[in-house]
């Protein structure tokens, strides 16, 4: 059983001392990872801010949540994270999917494919992203990317990569996370191209047992050496649980019990919550838990009493 | 209109680690050069310049960090923008946005980037600058244009400079019309048609007459804003001796120029500290040049001139 880490997935920032100072305090708290989504709404651009972090801070780790493989070539993304790592020190983790949110395409005037073209797309960036980071010549002619001749540089300080992070809510993406990550992220099918009642149904507790069953199916032996992370929306430290769950349950369609046990809800005391993450890490194995930047402070108490342990 | 002060800019060749990286951030700054820059390039042993750039803001106060340059062609203008964007943001508006065309044939080729005419290249640095600069202005943007499709996209977030400041630069009519028209920075750089920063055609194309040119066809696409912008030179050679004669006289042989040529040439700075100052003051009369960038390997030899010129 691996030990609990907590990471918080920041979008907002205002300025740059602000930046500077969230990163401390997360660090602070005992927090183990700072992580930026990669969309085109009103949120910065994860590489420089990630950058940033990591120089303002020692030990704290950065990570992408997760960068979209759509908009850039695989290549120059694994140029950036060996920057980031090398510039940081080895605290880099790489968070990668084959990209999903429909309005940042139609924004950005790139063709959405079908889900089985941008996996494809994926799979061989995977390759390639993989090959750069050891730092040795490589050539690979793929459907989608052709290199030749290429040893890319720097090296990365984490060897043999930084750890790769891979999340899906799909069989097929959870596959290739479990083959292919160190970290497996379990996220709602997000096929919909939008974070709506499909994707919140998604996370219930059943669509869990089952995505975790999917990733141990394909990661055989492999599955001691993977951290799996989950990203929870509904966080919320409350002495009276069922209160909170059954004013929510109904929007997302579900009763409340249910609710209580999705894998997108932590909600209770302290305590509660503890005894939840417990148990889930015991069922599915989850033991890297991502809350978002306003659970900071209500969290930060968990943080201080699970974290390494 | 730019009041030709001189500055300086180190360009980075080399950050092999945190702490290097770190202390050459933190040495120019305290040497008082203006500007580091970081290059973009592949098959160079380059740092990412977005996330170098970053750091470099991160462990300084005032020191201006800029790209040397973008390479259009490797990532979608919007997405670049979001991150240089980003960047200004971060370093509280000390970012000089340096973009070009793209030309190094080895990066397109290791990569597997499709590497079309200039002219192409160039229509699409026009475009993107256009989307750029759309998204860095308040408000939502649309372009439709021959490459680049945006739609009804409110660029976040803003930059802290209005306007961010472009460097482009270029060695050639077409691209330097367009520096003239768009940046507020212009790069007078070597001729790199040949695809090779280091062949005598790109030598032969930085002599002071292929110069005077240059700066002509910049007059002339700029018209009004020709006071407007600042003019740079890369000084890829920087050697501080009392027997400029022999080192000049052996560039001459080496690119087949002459010993005059060489001495007054922008890539090139050989002679004593009074010397190299006079030199500069002379093209800065010549040519309105004021903005100097120099190799990282040449920060300290240099620092005695940027000590006597650095604001005057």
């Amino acid at each position: 059983m691996k030990p609990f880490r907590f990471g918080v997935q920041v979008s907002q920032v205002g300025s740059a001392s602000e930046w500077r100072d969230k990163a401390r305090k997360l660090e602070d708290l005992g927090f183990s990872t700072l992580f930026m989504p990669d969309h085109f709404g009103p949120e910065l651009a994860p590489l420089p801010a990630i950058a940033m972090a990591a120089a303002h801070t020692t030990t704290l780790r950065v990570g992408s949540l997760v960068f979209d493989n759509d908009y850039k070539h695989p290549a120059i993304l694994a140029k950036e994270a060996a920057t980031i790592d090398l510039l940081c020190d080895g605290r880099l983790e790489l968070g990668i999917g084959a990209g999903w949110m429909r309005t940042d395409y139609d924004q950005l005037g790139l063709p959405y494919d079908p889900p089985a073209v941008r996996v494809d797309r994926f799979e061989e960036a995977l390759h390639v992203i993989k090959q750069c980071l050891t730092g040795e010549q490589f050539t690979y002619h793929g459907e989608h990317y052709r290199i030749t001749d290429y040893a890319a540089w720097p090296k990365p300080v984490q060897q043999p990569r930084p750890p790769l992070l891979i999340g899906g809510g799909g069989k097929r993406v959870l596959s290739i996370a479990a083959r292919e990550a160190d970290i497996v992220g379990i996220n709602p099918n997000l096929r919909a191209g939008e974070i709506g009642l499909e994707a919140a149904k998604d996370s219930l507790r059943e669509q869990t047992d089952r995505k975790v069953q999917w990733i141990r199916d394909a990661a055989g032996a492999r599955i001691d050496d993977i951290e799996i992370q989950m990203r929870f929306f509904v966080t919320r430290v409350t002495p009276d649980r069922m209160k909170l769950a059954e004013a929510l349950a109904p929007s997302f369609g579900v009763s409340a019990a249910e609710a209580l046990e999705s894998g997108a809800a932590l909600v209770g005391t302290e305590d509660e919550i503890a005894e939840q993450l417990h148990r889930r890490r015991e069922k599915w194995g989850l033991s890297y838990v991502v809350v978002g930047d306003e659970n900071v402070d209500e969290f930060a108490p968990i943080v201080a009493k699970l974290a390494g342990t | 209109m730019h009041d030709r002060r001189f500055r300086f800019g180190v360009a980075c060749s080399k950050g092999r680690s945190r702490h290097d990286f770190t202390e050459l951030a933190r040495k120019a700054e305290a040497l008082g050069y203006s500007t580091l820059f970081v290059p973009d390039h592949f098959v160079e042993h380059d740092l990412a310049p977005t996330v170098a750039l970053a750091h470099a803001a991160a462990v300084s106060d005032q020191l201006r960090v800029g790209t040397f340059v973008l390479g259009n062609d490797y990532k979608h203008p919007v997405v670049c923008a979001r991150e240089m964007a980003s960047l200004d943001l971060l370093s509280d508006g000390r970012l000089e946005l340096g973009i070009g065309a793209g030309w190094m044939t080895a990066d397109y080729e290791k990569a597997g980037i499709p590497l079309d005419r200039p002219g192409v290249r160039i229509a699409r640095l026009a475009e993107a600058i256009t989307v750029m600069k759309g998204l860095f202005a308040p408000g939502s943007f649309t372009f439709h244009g021959d490459y680049y499709r945006v739609t009804d996209l409110d660029g976040m977030p803003k930059p802290v400079q209005q306007p961010l400041p472009f460097f482009v630069g270029g060695g050639a009519p077409k691209i330097l019309a367009l520096a003239a028209r768009e940046a507020q920075i212009v790069g007078i750089n070597a001729n790199l048609r040949s695809g090779d920063g280091t062949s005598p055609d790109a030598a032969r194309s930085m002599t002071p007459e292929a110069t005077d040119r240059k700066i002509g066809w910049v007059r002339d696409a700029a018209g009004d804003r020709f006071d407007d912008l600042e003019l740079q030179a890369l000084v890829g050679f920087v050697y501080v001796t009392d027997d400029s004669k022999r080192v000049l006289e052996g560039i001459a042989n080496a690119f087949g120029v002459s010993v005059e040529d060489a001495r007054v040439a922008p890539p090139c700075l050989v002679g004593s500290e009074d010397e190299i100052v006079a030199s500069l003051e002379e093209r800065r009369e010549r040519w309105q040049m004021s903005y100097h960038v120099v190799d990282d390997v040449a920060i300290d030899t240099f620092a005695p001139i940027v000590a006597r010129l650095a604001g005057k």
